[in-house]
């Protein structure tokens, strides 16, 4: 077999877009960074929303950092399995990982984690706040979000409520809607939003909370039923919906928020590097544009900054741990 | 029919064409890799696509995912190295035609019956998509567990050895479907603590280990070093009697795999097996499946390519990925912008008629370009197998290291090469047990899930009547098998045919 | 099927004659059935098992595990009646333990040192290894065809597919 390899190989190397990785280089000095390719470390996925907020702002920071930028998706364990990876790579700015919300809730999910969000790493600071809808099969009854309060109250027993799996954003946000609300649903979990999703439009399931990154196209459509955004803000995209506070549930506020982290013996130089092309490639119009299609802004320069970003995290931990540990959700 | 004319014009746009056949090259030279399946190799090439305009990229995508596709077939037939569920099933007699001498007939009944498949599917999807998409969301957990257990007693007639033991391989390959992290519960199942194998075994390990690794230690059994091939290569391509053989397989096949892959919720998955096993329920000669019958290889593969061209409807019609290729194409749609969903084919005819135009187009390149390489793929079993088999176990490694960068991806494939050769020593084949693998997770979750949104109550799968009408064809399936007169025959099939 | 030669008088079909004793295939599938069987079953009750309406995790493996260990004890209980035939007429040698053991060992190898080594290292001693299972192979030529294949495979999966595969690890200081 390899020797018939020649051509395809031949034509795939002269198309390949990145340049050959190199290894290591512990000892370099911070001044220089960046060097040599830098690696973004995806614990999801190709192809998600995450990985594709990912690659939006690779693109600019790599411009910005005349370096490589190289996407690499590590899945596995809700994330836990890339962030453990990068919290043991040496703290020289060339492993950098991109988490989202389930950085927060791992300790409370994962008890026996082997890294800790706060003392493992360092902040870069935060990209975007994905907001999140409450959407419902398109013949659900209830038509406003306080139908749909006043609604699984009365048939808390009857009423499903699908999720996208263990630790998974739209199983957050569905944790925070019964807390809001006060009852207690039957949860029905898929194994990703696809399915989750497929199984709403088809009528097979009755609500359920997910990113807007997954629902603006069938809401638009009118294929499921869209109640509110659970951000302060209106969404652009979704000009009909309300935020949950305006709809009358103001406890349910939930974003699925993203930001960068390296680990914690990465020099503060490199650290403000990183920052700064973060912050250059958050006002890239292109981005800006594409997190749009997506039901998204990015962040504002104050909190692409370590302190931001390291504020939200412990506030995030704080949050959730509770909510997380009364559901009995657990993920060892 | 303006539709597809719109998207022709798009399609054979020289610069899109050109990427097309780009990308099924890609597609092909990546997807032969022994340990890499369609699914890594999409998720490898997928960046390169980035450069291109959303036309171009989407065009050049499927072509990547049509080329992994038909590699991944031809690593299967010439290896016994399946990448992915349903080159299992193309291993199968696939592989028996290689070692007979037959490579040539068997890659290219592979790439006829898949463009066979294609082309039908395709014109499918340009006409029938949105009704099949609303059919195919009429499908709740209780009828996708139904489906999954007709499909399960189905693949029995997979292996050609004991039912018994195959209907125990099955099991065995559910247990292995259970081992990682519960989605339902978050509990990690049989993982022993470690966090590498909460996503559970790896596919491609499993089945590199169980076939090839298997194969590979079979083939040291004998002192003298094997050639893969024990017969003279006896031409590259098809007799006239092998094309009588194939035309009613091929169209089977494609009808049932355009019919499963419409199914959002792993219909593809069912396509090639559940081909095979009618192939085999109802030929004249069923002893041969497994043997080198070439029906074998029309029927799995003409299926598999239909399936991967409808299972596209849901995707585009509704904006939901079918399975993970599907998924990275919504990232795809998204990195360009497109918000993939029921509008685009309002909002993009362009690019929704270009591809689908491309998908048929795709094929056709495939077929034009991989004719010609059969000589050269065939050629290749040449190679001393001294030489060739430290290359499987090189390529196979790297392979299944790469996607993950997991070790235990690794060491699942020396510990399924042990256990694969040893059941397959002792009469029990490997093809049900992945089957039982593949599905395992599909048949607990649908019914998990189908009970809790019944309440407990299990008459939902006699109730709904998707639902009813699958077990009732599974009940006819059992009750065949186990009637006398046919258990009698299928004894004498197997004692009658010694060398 | 295969036309090579069967070792004589090691028929992996039969144990001691035709008629005499378990048929040891069947014997040793439907053991290893019973032993899978009560693995899962019994690693299974360790979990919840929880009712009909929410099944927790036990409920499955532990129906399964029960089923396949009663599969395997039918396979056992069939063994003691004769042969299946589909075994009997295999035609097999002895089971090569040493090329075996070279096999797994090179797998287990590369999956040991991969990350620590990195890839060049790692997979020439794999190739070495591997290719040292194969019949008549000295290690003279063993070596040739793992730098041979070492290189390819460097060149098929670095260079050309770009994965992100460092060719030193960092037990080697790379």
């Amino acid at each position: 077999m390899p020797r018939r390899m020649r051509t395809p190989v031949t034509s795939l190397a002269v198309l390949a877009v990145l340049s050959l990785a190199a290894c290591g280089g512990g000892d370099a000095d911070p001044a220089a960074f960046p060097e040599e390719d830098i690696t973004f470390v995806v614990p999801f996925s190709a192809g998600g929303p995450t990985d594709t907020v990912t690659r939006l702002i690779a693109e600019p920071m790599s411009e910005e950092l005349g370096q490589q930028i190289i996407v690499q998706n590590v899945e596995g364990a809700g994330g836990t399995v890339a962030a453990g990876q990068v919290a043991g790579e040496d703290g020289d700015g060339y492993q950098v990982l991109m988490h989202h919300i389930g950085m927060s809730t791992a300790p409370a999910l994962y008890p026996d984690l082997e890294y800790s969000p706060l003392e493992d790493f360092k902040t870069i600071g935060l990209v975007t706040d994905v907001p999140m809808t409450i959407v419902a099969r398109d013949d659900f009854e209830p038509e406003t979000l306080e139908d749909l309060v006043t609604y699984v109250g009365d048939n808390a027993d009857t009423v499903t409520l699908a999720n996208a799996g263990i630790g998974a954003a739209s199983q957050l946000c569905g944790l925070l809607f019964e807390e809001a609300v006060g009852v207690d649903l039957t949860e029905v979990p898929y194994d990703g939003t696809g399915p989750a999703l497929t199984d709403l439009v088809g009528g097979q399931v009755d609500f359920m909370c997910d990113q807007t990154t997954n629902t603006t196209g069938q809401i638009l459509s009118g294929d499921i039923k869209g109640y509110a955004v659970t951000t302060p803000e209106p969404v652009e995209a979704l000009p009909d919906l309300p935020t949950t506070a305006d709809a009358g549930l103001p406890e349910l506020e939930v974003g699925v928020w993203h930001g960068l982290y390296v680990p914690a013996d990465t020099p503060d130089e490199i650290v403000e590097k990183l920052t700064a092309a973060l912050q250059v490639a958050l006002t890239d119009q292109n981005v800006i544009d594409q997190m749009a299609d997506l039901g998204t802004t990015p962040v504002t320069e104050d909190e692409a900054t370590p302190d931001a970003h390291t504020a939200k995290l412990e506030e995030q931990i704080d949050l959730w741990t509770p909510i997380i540990e009364d559901a009995g959700v657990s993920g060892e | 029919m303006d539709g597809i004319l719109l998207g022709l014009e798009v399609a054979l746009q020289p610069s899109n064409i050109l990427i097309c056949l780009l990308g099924v090259t890609l597609g092909t030279a990546v997807g032969v890799l022994p340990g890499i399946g369609p699914t890594a190799t999409v998720a490898l090439l997928l960046p390169i696509t980035f450069s291109f305009d959303p036309v171009a990229s989407l065009i050049m995508l499927a072509g990547i995912y049509y080329g992994a596709q038909y590699g991944g077939s031809t690593t299967a037939i010439l290896l016994n190295l399946p990448g992915e569920s349903s080159a299992v099933v193309t291993a199968l007699d696939g592989h028996q035609m290689a070692k007979q001498g037959r490579a040539g007939p068997a890659l290219a009944t592979a790439a006829l019956g898949s463009f066979f498949a294609g082309t039908v599917a395709t014109v499918l999807v340009a006409l029938f998509a949105p009704p099949l998409a609303s059919a195919a969301l009429k499908f709740g957990p209780a009828d996708y567990f139904s489906i999954v257990v007709l499909g399960l007693l189905a693949s029995i007639a997979l292996a050609s050895g004991s039912a018994v033991k195959a209907l125990a391989m099955i099991v065995l390959g559910l247990l292995l479907g259970t081992i990682g992290q519960d989605g339902f519960t978050g509990v990690p199942r049989f993982t022993f603590g470690v966090r590498e194998m909460y996503g559970g075994l790896d596919f491609v390990s499993l089945a590199v280990g169980l076939f090839g690794l298997a194969e590979i230690i079979r083939n040291l059994e004998h002192r003298i070093n094997p050639s893969l091939v024990t017969k003279k290569v006896e031409g590259l391509w098809l007799t006239k009697e092998d094309f009588r053989r194939i035309r009613m397989p091929v169209l089977r096949g494609t009808t049932m795999g355009s019919l499963l892959g419409v199914l959002p919720g792993g219909g593809h998955v069912l396509a090639s097996f559940t081909s095979y096993s009618l192939e085999k329920r109802i030929s004249k000669n069923p002893e041969q499946f497994g043997r080198g019958a070439i029906e074998g290889v029309a029927a799995p593969e003409s299926a598999n390519n239909a399936a991967a061209q409808t299972s596209f409807i849901p995707l585009l019609t509704l904006g939901l990925p079918a399975h993970p290729v599907m998924a990275l194409l919504v990232g795809a749609f998204i990195i360009q912008g497109i918000q993939p969903g029921p509008d685009v084919i309002e909002t993009e005819p362009e690019l929704f008629w270009g591809l689908i135009a491309s998908f048929w187009i795709g094929n056709l390149l495939l077929v034009m370009l991989n004719l010609p390489l059969i000589g050269l793929w065939v050629r290749m079993l040449s190679v001393p197998y001294s030489v060739l088999f430290p290359a499987i176990i090189a390529f196979a490694s790297i392979g299944c290291y790469s996607l993950g960068l997991n070790s235990w991806d690794v060491f699942a494939v020396a510990a399924a090469g042990l256990l694969g050769y040893f059941l397959i020593r002792w009469g029990c084949e490997a093809a049900p047990l992945l089957l039982g693998f593949v599905l395992g997770p599909l048949l607990e979750e649908n019914l998990r899930r189908a009970m809790i949104i019944s309440r407990g109550d299990p008459s939902v799968f006699v109730t709904r009547p998707i639902s009813a009408t699958l077990l009732a064809l599974a009940l006819i399936i059992v009750v065949a098998a186990l009637l006398p007169s046919v258990r009698q025959k299928r004894e004498v099939v197997f004692s009658g045919e010694d060398d | 099927m295969s036309t090579s030669p069967a070792a004589p008088g090691d028929h992996a079909g039969r144990l001691g004659g035709e008629r005499s004793g378990p048929s040891l295939p069947d014997l040793m599938a439907g053991a290893t059935f019973v032993a899978f069987g009560l693995a899962f079953a019994i690693g299974g009750s360790q979990y919840d098992v929880g009712t009909a309406l929410r099944m927790g995790s036990g409920y499955v493996p532990i129906a399964l595990g029960g089923l396949l260990t009663f599969l395997g004890l039918v396979i056992v209980v069939a063994s003691f009646r004769g042969v299946d035939p589909t075994v009997a007429n295999a035609d097999r040698g002895p089971i090569p333990w040493q090329r075996m053991g070279l096999l797994v060992g090179a797998i287990m190898f590369f999956g040991f040192t991969v990350g620590g080594l990195g890839l060049g290292p790692s997979l020439l001693v794999t190739t070495f290894l591997a290719a040292l299972a194969g019949h008549g192979t000295r290690p003279g030529r063993a070596a040739v065809i793992a730098i041979g294949l070492t290189a390819l495979c460097l060149g098929v999966f670095v260079f050309a597919l770009q994965l992100r595969l460092p060719i030193l690890g960092d037990w080697l200081g790379g």
